[in-house]
């Protein structure tokens, strides 16, 4: 099975590369974004519901190291992209037959862990940035393809994270979302025809390689430059 | 989640196994309203893979959550090759039998590797005092579809709640090789709740369990005759 291993350990690098991106589509990102946004905090409510509690908790990043705030943010960042993808899908409504559910199942995941990681950060945390899927929300294939390799990257990006989280309780949620990320990624690659496992051991990817990648979607098209601390929370 | 208590709590691991940051027990669909401990202990049963006569194991070592040394990592990753030498008994002995068959086959042929691979890379870790490999008996779950399914599931899940339970107790470079086994299980536990037409990843987060936890799970199966 080693070449079949191979072949489907090499699709997940190749298929955020490969979707094909025009780049012409560029049409009105404030309003879709802004759009985007709104529904978004409403569906965390209701996704992270059994989250109130721990949304209220005092912030954790005073007492935390400085490394575990910018990993805990590093992770937020990829659960941003994560969630507003699978949102959008869901608004969007374009992805049915087998796949119809997922965009509902994995985005209230998804939604629930930015929730929690927001909520442990508290006035560290970094803002949402804004995002353009360029139509793969709407489109079956290239959909499950994303999906596949989200989930593939975001298993890798808290894996190499492990091991330099100092807090024993970040460490402990870390852990336990990133196994959820690595049943996701077996559920769509399940989903797509590919191998779920392709290996005994899944490695992780450093923080550089997971930003290269996130970079060659062009589905972030703004970063916020300024920290919600000096800025006024969102009132909805 | 009344307790909303922040991880504030950073020192060391005395009380990690109950920390929370109030996420890990989060539920993200509400189709599966029991705990995962209980889940493993219905699947099981209901896999009728509670075979009398299953020894009760007692001789687990002793899993105190002190600050992570090598000592620890040793009787940590002793308690995983425990663990790894069931699934991958589980594993061999389902594909020997080969009634299997389909999407179940498939998942058997590859799996089984794996969970191999896990058991040398810990015997290879712990040297000369890796433990022996366990008197096992799978009774009808490593032949028949539903049993086996269900059997599967509840390892798979016992794997994950084992490892995520242990991390903070591990020294960092053990810790990071155990990362890369906890997500391929994960994996596992995906692919065979899609087989089996289950949401693969019911819950936000896969709660950590106590090695405790564990034990009781593992003894509930039946599999273990000696340890």
């Amino acid at each position: 099975m080693s070449a079949k291993e191979h072949e489907t350990e090499a699709m997940s690098e190749l298929t955020l590369g490969k979707l094909d991106r025009d780049g012409a589509i560029r049409e009105a990102v404030a309003h879709v974004s802004g759009d985007t946004r709104a529904r978004f905090l409403g569906k965390a409510v209701v996704g992270g519901a059994a989250l109130l509690g721990a949304l209220t908790a005092p912030s954790v990043a005073a007492a935390t190291a400085a490394s575990d705030v910018a990993i805990l943010n590093y992770a937020l960042t990829l659960e941003y992209l994560q969630a507003a993808f699978y949102t959008e899908a869901e608004r969007l409504g374009a992805i049915g037959g087998n796949l119809k559910q997922i965009p509902r199942q994995l985005g209230a995941v998804e939604r629930a862990h930015v929730a929690a990681i927001k909520a442990a950060l508290g006035r560290a945390a970094v803002r949402r940035p804004a995002f353009d899927f360029h139509g793969v929300t709407e489109d079956q294939t290239k959909f499950l393809k994303t999906a596949v390799a989200f989930e593939d990257l975001g298993a890798a990006a808290y894996k190499a994270q492990a091991a330099r989280i100092k807090s024993a309780a970040i460490l402990a949620a870390a852990i336990s979302i990133h196994s959820v990320e690595a049943r996701h990624a077996a559920w769509m690659r399940f989903l797509a025809g590919v191998t779920p496992a392709a290996s005994a051991f899944d490695q992780g990817k450093p923080i550089s390689e997971v930003k290269a990648i996130v970079a060659s979607t062009h589905f972030v098209v703004a970063n916020p430059k300024i920290a919600s601390r000096t800025n006024p929370k969102y009132k909805g | 989640m009344s307790e909303a208590r922040a991880p504030v709590d950073d020192h060391g691991g005395s009380d990690f196994d109950e920390l929370e940051l109030g996420i890990v027990a989060a539920r993200a669909d509400d189709s599966d309203a029991s705990s995962r401990a209980d889940f493993v202990a219905r699947a099981v049963i209901a896999s009728g893979a509670l075979a009398a006569g299953g020894l009760l194991v007692t001789g687990f070592p002793r899993l105190a959550a002190s600050a992570p040394s090598a000592a620890q990592d040793k009787n940590i990753l002793d308690f995983a090759l425990l663990l790894e030498y069931i699934e991958a008994g589980f594993y061999a002995e389902a594909f020997a039998k080969g009634k299997l068959s389909g999407e179940l086959g498939d998942y058997v042929s590859i799996v089984r590797l794996h969970e191999q691979a896990h058991v040398a890379f810990l015997k290879s870790a712990l040297g000369k005092e890796a433990r022996k490999k366990p008197k096992l008996s799978f009774g009808e779950t490593t032949s028949d579809p539903a049993k086996f399914t269900a059997a599967a599931i509840a390892l798979e899940e016992t794997m994950i709640g084992a490892y995520n339970g242990q991390a903070a107790n591990l020294t960092k470079p053990t810790l990071a090789a155990a990362a890369k086994i906890v997500s391929v299980e994960a994996r596992h536990a995906g692919w065979i709740r899609a087989i089996a037409g289950k949401n693969p990843a019911p819950n936000a987060t896969d709660k950590p369990q106590t090695a405790t936890q564990v034990q009781g799970a593992v003894n509930r199966t039946g599999f273990l005759q000696s340890s």
